[in-house]
């Protein structure tokens, strides 16, 4: 009989281990995700598939917002979890140095330190996932400027804010890519920087469209100034200035398609992105990766990533290219986000 | 004179509203405790270590307050200090970058904070008839312009050498030397507000500008001072700030402002002028600091906890309203 208990509490002891060495990578493991604000549709998409992968693998997922789009507010931000003494923190940043001082300050207290997004600079990071390549987003939109302007004549941008790094680095790629031959009869006009708030957006957009009455193209490499600058436009009667840029599907249903505002505009797979960060941050974690040039992990149903230099001298994952969104896919991809 | 019914309350015991005023300070202790006890309870990671940790980011803001208090004593306002901070921090990374040895950049940063409130404390005692709310919402735009202007595209500069930077947000066993700073001046503040014939004439102005003039108060050199002295408040924080990201950039104290207002009335500090002193301020700093990190460090939307904070200033201002027409009420 005892014989019997003994050999009945081993089995159940090893099919105890082996559930838990089934049950995920990140067990216990706690990851805090940080948004540069609330109310980011994009992010938030992003953040959630984050989630449901971290929590697949067994991990805490805690996503935390500052107060206002500041790097001032995720500073405190930051403060409050170097106290909980998460696993890893995973940000977007307000500010490509202002977090410097606080990242560091976690690496040292033993967090790891991922981004994706919107990068810290090198110091303050391990690794980065860019959405796609810098320089790929800034073809697809200076080639779309181009298609839809007909080839020549002034276009404008509308940003966020005037240091979101993720915004700052792509105008860069348009700008850099635009002195070619091919693009010089564009003329870009002042950036326009709309905050990310749908008002000031509203309002930055009616401004290009009073100052440059003969503005051809809007590009809005944010979801908030996209959807604001499509929905002007289409209200005001009589004004053919074209809409692209980066958006998301759902909230640009109404403006996109032949005969409305927005004829196409791009986004690279968000809920890719969210889960891609989040293993990333996992296999740094368990110290498969350090976040060093030429590393590479695999993603269970995704495949192998490299980890390859990125332009601001730090580390990246890339995701891949952007996707365009247009009269044929809006519909369907609206419902996914 | 007019002086007299605004001056130190403890020395009137007989006035009801110094009665009030009183009892708001013990009242505001109540607070303290009841706030600590209860982040005690909420967060498991609310300790002496993590709360001197947390602080200094929130303490930058409390140098404001002291003056500030000063300001709203005398019923008037600034609200150009987050702008003010924005500048001389701007400003200061700037000579930092220029290779300026870090006593100078103190210097410069409190230099800089210094001209801004000079600025305010020009137009305002040159033209005494022009509202000050209206006059430092002009130079908030102005200094924050400049701030603007000065960063150029992309909107942020950091230090280079972070050597100073990091000197001064160093600590003595884990009290930031910040926090010594705010208490030394808080004290100072606290003495010449409430014990000093300065302090005296301030409240005079608060009660009643005209008769304090009359009563040959010297209102627009007492106000002179005040103003300027904000704006050296303002370069001090903004050193603070700087060490705390080791950069700028145009958000860089944004709000600021009404965080040191909402510190100062909070604290039983009248906007309307005349009433209230640095204790009451100073206590209920630290209540909004402490709730602040002990909501915080639970991750609690960082939206709900203004609205709290919101809510408790409007109680803090509605409340002794109450209570005064309960008591005449029940007087009656």
């Amino acid at each position: 009989m005892k014989k019997l208990l003994s050999v009945l509490l081993v089995a159940l002891l090893v099919a105890g281990l082996m559930t838990s060495a089934l049950a995920g990578t990140a067990d216990g493991k706690k990851i805090a995700l940080v948004g540069k604000s609330a109310g980011n549709a994009f992010f938030e998409i992003a953040a959630a598939a984050f989630k449901e992968a971290g929590e697949a693998e067994g991990a805490t997922i805690d996503v935390v917002y500052p107060e206002e789009a500041t790097a001032d507010a995720q500073i405190k931000v930051l403060d409050n979890l170097i106290s909980q003494q998460p696993d890893a923190i995973c940000i977007s940043a307000n500010d490509f140095n202002a977090l410097q001082a606080k990242l560091e300050e976690a690496m040292e207290a033993g967090i790891k330190v991922s981004s994706f997004d919107s990068a810290p600079n090198p110091a303050s990071r391990q690794v980065f996932v860019n959405q796609a390549g810098t320089v790929a987003v800034g073809q697809a939109l200076i080639d779309a400027v181009y298609d839809l302007a007909g080839g020549e004549g002034q276009w404008a941008i509308l940003s966020a804010t005037s240091q979101a790094s993720n915004q700052n680095a792509w105008i860069a790629a348009m700008e850099e890519i635009a002195k070619d031959e091919k693009y010089a009869k564009l003329e870009l006009v002042p950036i326009a920087y709309g905050d990310d708030e749908p008002q000031k957006s509203t309002d930055q957009t009616q401004a290009l469209l009073d100052n440059y009455p003969d503005l051809k193209v809007i590009c809005a490499p944010t979801t908030v100034g996209i959807m604001a600058a499509a929905k002007l436009v289409q209200d005001t009667e009589g004004c053919n200035v074209k809409i692209t840029g980066l958006g998301l599907p759902s909230e640009m249903l109404e403006y996109t398609g032949e005969g409305k505002s927005c004829p196409y505009f791009y986004l690279w797979d968000m809920q890719l992105l969210g889960k891609l960060s989040a293993y990333a941050t996992i296999a740094l974690i368990n110290g498969d990766i350090t976040g060093a040039e030429g590393e590479t992990f695999t993603v269970e149903g995704l495949g192998d990533f490299s980890i390859t230099k990125a332009d601001d001298g730090g580390t990246e994952i890339v995701q891949g290219l952007p996707l365009q969104f247009n009269q044929d896919n809006i519909e369907e991809m609206a419902k996914l986000y | 004179m007019a002086g007299k019914s605004g001056r130190s309350i403890n020395n009137i015991p007989e006035s009801p509203i110094k009665k009030l005023i009183f009892g708001w300070e013990g009242i505001l202790i109540l607070v303290f405790v009841g706030v600590n006890i209860f982040c005690k309870w909420f967060s498991e990671y609310y300790n002496m270590f993590n709360l001197l940790r947390q602080m200094p980011v929130y303490l930058a803001e409390v140098f404001l307050m002291l003056v500030m208090a000063f300001i709203l004593v005398m019923g008037e306002i600034d609200i150009s200090v987050g702008s003010t901070v924005c500048l001389a921090a701007t400003l200061a990374c700037i000579i930092s970058n220029a290779g300026a040895p870090f006593p100078l950049v103190i210097l410069a940063t409190l230099a800089v904070g210094t001209c801004c409130g000079l600025v305010n404390a020009f137009i305002l005692t040159r033209f005494p008839e022009l509202p000050p709310m209206i006059v430092t919402l002009s130079t908030q735009i102005i200094f924050r312009g400049i701030a603007e202007i000065v960063l150029g595209s992309g909107g942020s500069v950091s230090v280079a050498n972070t050597a100073g930077f990091k000197a001064i947000s160093g600590k003595i066993g884990s009290v930031p030397y910040i926090l010594f700073l705010v208490v030394l001046l808080a004290v100072v503040a606290g003495i010449i507000l409430g014990r000093s014939t300065f302090g005296r004439k301030v409240y005079a102005i608060g009660t009643n500008r005209l008769a304090a003039r009359y009563s040959g108060v010297a209102v627009e050199k007492i106000r002179f001072i005040i103003y300027t002295l904000m704006g050296t408040a303002a370069g001090l924080c903004a050193l603070f700030m700087v060490a705390s990201s080791y950069g700028a950039n145009t958000t860089t104290g944004t709000g600021f402002e009404m965080d040191a207002i909402a510190m100062a009335v909070f604290g039983g500090i009248s906007s309307t002028g005349g009433k209230g002193n640095m204790i009451g301020g100073f206590i209920s700093a630290f209540i909004i600091v402490c709730l602040r990190i002990g909501l915080g460090q639970r991750n609690v939307n960082g939206q709900v906890i203004l609205l709290i904070i919101g809510v408790l200033l409007i109680a803090a201002v509605a409340l002794p309203n109450i209570f005064g027409s309960l008591r005449k009420a029940v007087k009656k």
